[in-house]
């Protein structure tokens, strides 16, 4: 099966190379005032309507077409389109510098040409995130949060209220891949969820696929969230920062080389701690609570052919109560990335990627003393190459091993304490992939997207690896020694993507895409703990793998003003992960003896209607779906919602320049609740009430809602510097969205029993940061 | 080490400390007659009590209806039988008879033409050394205590242990149970944590240890955490997993027991 497959897909590919010879136009578009690449700007051609491009996470572009006289467009949302009259009678290299609209003022004001890109690309199930719009939505505390504005499109829900967890398309919330410059992080999170580790400084690009997704990615099963930082300004030294409520942010960058090299540096770090410090309760005085994150990222071009980018992430959350107990943890990322051109037709990049996170547990208390830690750490080497072989077709292909080392736990102690010393033995693997992909042009209204991912796993030794049976006994037990192959595991994914256009602004799609998933988050807690633990596929584990058929409807009108979509989509889960009763997952060996497995089903329709431009823009999501599991033995083995099901869920985000100075922005969520399992009866157990349960996750949380609003002050135009203000009040009505409902006797009447709900941010919280740049 | 749960929980939610909480109504199904048993066989001569019940709706006050007229035994695995004998409020007894370690002990209940079996190995007694009350962690300015036991574990052995916690007489509403998966062979010095009942100075605290078997640390464990709840609810709660077949709810314990009281100071 696979290799007829590759077959087809070679003999697709092998036809128009046969075609008549071209010649190639290529370059790179980047911001004529920071040297800034950009990524995904547009390339047209007047005379030949048929063909474009865009360009790549490089900023670079490449299209064959044949000899002739044209007008070339570049565009960009934001930026002055550019025409370029070309006699072309050989390959040309043209790299565009286009201005942006307005270079102080970041609201996205209408371009000169409204581009159709979300109309004629057969991408679908992808949406992009526009840092200016990021910047305008109001958040809690004001820290801007790319997590969380993802979350206000359709058919990504967040994990609950101030949480940056996030469920795309019925997913899990492990089920996302989060890359940070091609690097995993595996836990977005600040301080238990409430803010994301993204400093939206550092980036500049945010797309997420979920759906329909390209064979350049994989490795999870329902999303990728592909997040790019900025390179640096390589024209000027710029200084630009924000004091907030909670936290402060700096963001340094300059030319290393003027135009060829840049640096950019991004730092955070909030400061409720220096609050503590001058508390004068000696407890207090010696406790932390911060966390803080470093962005930095170089680039230097040799020429233009050879490129090298390097960039890196370090954030850490500490909290620190004195004498009594402590935890931190961080993720740590390194890429470096060499870019280079084998001819203007072939671009390739090569990527070593780090990446790392840990976490510390500790009790400081003489007879509690223990010290838990626990990481897992990742090395992975890339090579991608994009080949623009005809102006029909483009070529992606690459390869990716990835090596895991995770590190489960340990526990050090002293002699003092209560607790021995624990380790659980390090796991090694490797995640390795290949891929194929062609976008093809067949005529001027139907464009295919198809390719195929073959992705491995292999764990190995050293180590004692058991299998166990379903009621958790352990059947076999074989030691390895190391680099000896414990189990593979293999799977081809086909992807593919057609996408018809019905008439220049309107174009329906369908998409079909398998994704397998061997690392796998093991949580019986809902919310992000700091105490995450990873599993690879082994002998008890199988590789999670998820079908999903997608189709939509997408159109754009008013001279593309306004975009509008609709998608339908429907997805098979097979080897989904459950815990049985009272699963102990930290620090234990036998692990895997504690989990069930299951089946599950997503469906759904998504609605998204966008105003992009104008004084006034911003977007409608609504999406109704359905999310179900089966395990055998859980709820009978019957079908039951999982926790992230959510019937409605309904996001508007309005964007209004009032004049000049004074921006003003608004959004309004609305969700089903969360599917919980509440009691049906109770009895009496051990002299306390018990409460008996009938049906898993058969009870709703009330619906949330919320309405936030923000403005935004641009100070006076100066010729050194510029800075503005940031307000915002979060939940404007005081809504009271319930966080966790718990049952206990009454206070009040204790022969009898009542639920309580307890409701977090139930008052309306006031923000305001200062932002300044020069 | 479950303590870190504890702390957890405690902290997000301190540190969302626009916390509030509300009383409400929820519309619950009434899910009600189930069987309950709950049966117990301990280390000290004297009755022992097993108690079979239904369960109520949600909305119902706290009285659970006996079950009576059922044919309850208890048997060990050298060949002796324990008869119990009904009381009018649905406890059957069986008048004197103490559980010896190591002993593999089955009850049968016979109720609604339904046999239920259930077995339990009582282990052998660790000694509790004592306990102590101390600053609660986090409430030292109110003065608030909590207590800490004290015992010495045996490493020859995986050992399980349930606590029950009386505070002025009163059991406090919190499930206790912990292993030695991370304390095996230690001198160990554990916290009573919990959120149910205030102890200050002055207080009567009184202490009841258990040493259960696997299955049973697996019930209690199960109920304990889901207690916790957690942040946005924690683990999907459920009934614990009964070593009653047929299924119903509730459990049969062969454990060891002891109490220790003092005055929290």
């Amino acid at each position: 099966m696979g290799k007829s497959l590759l077959f087809i897909l070679f003999l697709f590919i092998a036809i128009p190379v046969f075609a008549q010879k071209k010649f190639t136009l290529s370059g790179t578009i980047d911001d004529a005032s920071t040297g800034e690449k950009l990524i995904g700007a547009t390339v047209k051609i007047k005379e030949l309507p048929q063909d474009g491009t865009i360009t790549n996470s490089y900023g670079f572009y490449s299209i064959p077409v044949p000899a002739g006289n044209y007008t070339l467009l570049y565009t960009y949302i934001g930026y002055n389109a550019i025409e370029q009259v070309v006699t072309l009678n050989q390959s040309r290299v043209y790299n565009i510098s286009l201005h942006s609209k307005s270079e102080l003022n970041e609201v996205v004001i209408r371009s000169n040409k409204p581009n159709n890109d979300n109309v004629t690309s057969p991408q679908m199930g992808q949406e992009k995130l526009n840092m200016a719009q990021v910047n305008n939505v109001p958040v809690l505390l004001g820290e801007k949060d790319i997590l969380k504005t993802i979350s206000l499109l359709p058919g990504i829900k967040s994990a609950g209220e101030g949480n940056t967890g996030f469920y795309v398309r019925g997913g899990a919330s492990d089920q996302n891949l989060i890359l940070l410059d091609e690097a995993t992080v595996y836990n977005a999170s600040h301080f238990f969820g409430f803010f994301s580790t993204f400093n939206s400084d550092a980036i500049k690009d945010v797309s997420i696929y979920k759906g329909g997704m390209p064979a350049e990615y994989g490795g999870r099963l329902s999303s990728v969230l592909d997040i790019k930082m900025n390179d640096g300004n390589n024209k000027d030294y710029t200084v630009q920062g924000g004091l907030g409520l909670i936290s402060s942010r700096i963001k340094l960058e300059g030319p290393i080389v003027k135009n060829k090299g840049s640096f950019m540096i991004s730092a955070r770090r909030t400061y409720i701690d220096f609050f503590l410090h001058a508390s004068s309760d000696s407890t207090l005085k010696g406790s932390s609570l911060y966390f803080y994150d470093l962005n930095a990222k170089a680039n230097y071009h040799f020429d233009d052919k050879n490129a090298i980018y390097i960039s890196g992430y370090f954030g850490k959350d500490v909290l620190l109560l004195k004498n009594t107990f402590g935890t931190n943890w961080g993720n740590s990322t390194g890429t470096v990335r060499f870019n280079h051109l084998f001819n203007n037709r072939l671009f390739s990049n090569t990527s070593v990627v780090f990446s790392n996170y840990n976490y510390t547990i500790q009790d400081f208390q003489s007879s509690n003393y223990f010290k838990a830690t626990s990481q897992i750490t990742d090395v992975n080497f890339k090579e991608d190459l994009q080949y623009s072989m005809t102006s029909d077709h483009m070529l992606k292909f690459g390869l990716n091993i990835l090596h895991h080392n995770i590190a489960p736990g340990s526990i050090t102690t002293n002699s003092n304490s209560n607790f021995n010393n624990e380790s659980v033995e390090q796991r090694y693997g490797y995640e390795n992939a290949a891929y194929l992909s062609d976008e093809w042009r067949l005529n001027n209204k139907l464009t295919l997207l198809y390719g195929v991912r073959l992705s491995g796993l292999f764990l190995l030794g050293p180590g004692t690896f058991k299998t166990y049976d379903a009621a958790g006994n352990s059947l076999t037990s074989q030691t390895y020694a190391s680099g000896s192959t414990v189990k593979n595991y293999l799977n081809l994914e086909p992807r593919f993507t057609a996408s018809y256009l019905l008439s220049e602004n309107s174009s329906i799609k369908f998409s079909y895409n398998r994704n397998s998933q061997n690392i796998h988050l093991l949580s019986n807690s809902t919310s992000s703990t700091p105490t995450d633990l990873y599993v690879l596929s082994s002998n008890n584990i199988k590789p999670e793998i998820a079908d999903q058929a997608s189709t939509g409807y997408f159109t754009n009108f008013d001279d593309n003003n306004y975009e509008f979509s609709a998608e339908v989509y429907y997805k098979w889960m097979q080897n989904q992960i459950d815990y049985k009763d009272g699963a102990q997952l930290i620090v234990n060996p036998d692990v895997e003896s504690l989990l069930t497995y299951g089946s599950g089903r997503a469906y759904g329709v998504e609605l998204f209607l966008k105003k992009k431009f104008g004084r006034f823009n911003g977007w409608v999501g609504y999406t109704l779906s359905r999310t179900e599991l089966k395990f055998a033995a859980i709820n009978n083995g019957r079908y039951f919602p999982a926790r992230q099901d959510r019937t409605h869920d309904l996001s508007v985000v309005g964007i209004y320049q009032l004049n000049k100075r004074w921006t003003l922005s608004s959004d309004f969520v609305y969700g089903t609740g969360n599917a919980v399992s509440f009691p049906t009866g109770k009895y009496q157990i051990g002299g306390l009430t018990t409460f008996s349960y009938s049906s898993r996750n058969g009870y709703r949380m009330p619906s949330a809602n919320r309405l936030d609003i923000g403005a935004t002050l641009e100070g006076k135009e100066h010729k050194k510097y510029h800075s503005s203000w940031t307000f915002g009040v979060y939940n404007v009505y005081a809504h009271r969205d319930p966080y966790i409902i718990t049952f206990r006797d009454s206070k009040t009447n204790p022969n009898t029993t009542e639920a309580v709900e307890t409701s977090i941010f139930a008052t309306r919280i006031p923000s305001i940061t200062w932002n300044f740049k020069f | 080490m479950k303590n870190i749960k504890i702390y957890i929980v405690t902290l997000v939610i301190a540190a969302a400390s626009i916390s509030c909480n509300k009383v409400i109504d929820l519309k619950l199904a009434n899910d009600s007659g189930k069987l309950v048993i709950e049966g117990n066989i301990t280390n000290v001569e004297g009755p022992q009590y097993i108690t079979l019940s239904r369960n109520v709706p949600f909305t119902s006050t706290n009285t659970y209806p006996p079950v009576l007229g059922a044919i309850v035994t208890v048997s060990d695995d050298e060949g002796h039988t324990y008869p119990f004998s009904e009381d009018p409020n649905g406890t059957y007894t069986t008048p004197q008879m103490a559980g010896i370690a190591g002993r593999t002990y089955k009850m049968t209940v016979v109720t609604g033409g339904v046999t239920y079996t259930a077995t339990s190995v009582m282990p052998a007694a660790v000694p509790i050394d004592s306990i102590t009350s101390k600053n609660n962690d986090f409430d030292p300015k109110k003065n608030r205590k909590e207590v800490s036991i004290h015992l010495q574990d045996p490493s020859d052995v995986a050992n399980q242990y349930r606590f029950i916690l009386w505070v002025n007489s009163v059991q406090v509403d919190a499930i206790f149970a912990f292993d030695d998966e991370f304390t095996n062979g230690r001198y160990v010095n554990g916290d009573l944590v919990e959120n149910a009942t205030d102890i200050y100075p002055g207080d009567s605290v009184r202490v009841e240890m258990q040493c259960i078997d696997k299955p049973m640390f697996t019930y209690w464990v199960t109920l304990m955490n889901q207690q916790l709840g957690g942040p946005g609810g924690g683990v999907a709660p459920s009934n614990p997993p009964s070593n009653i077949s047929p299924a119903c709810l509730g459990y049969f314990s062969a454990h060891t027991t002891q109490t220790v009281s003092i005055v929290a100071k």
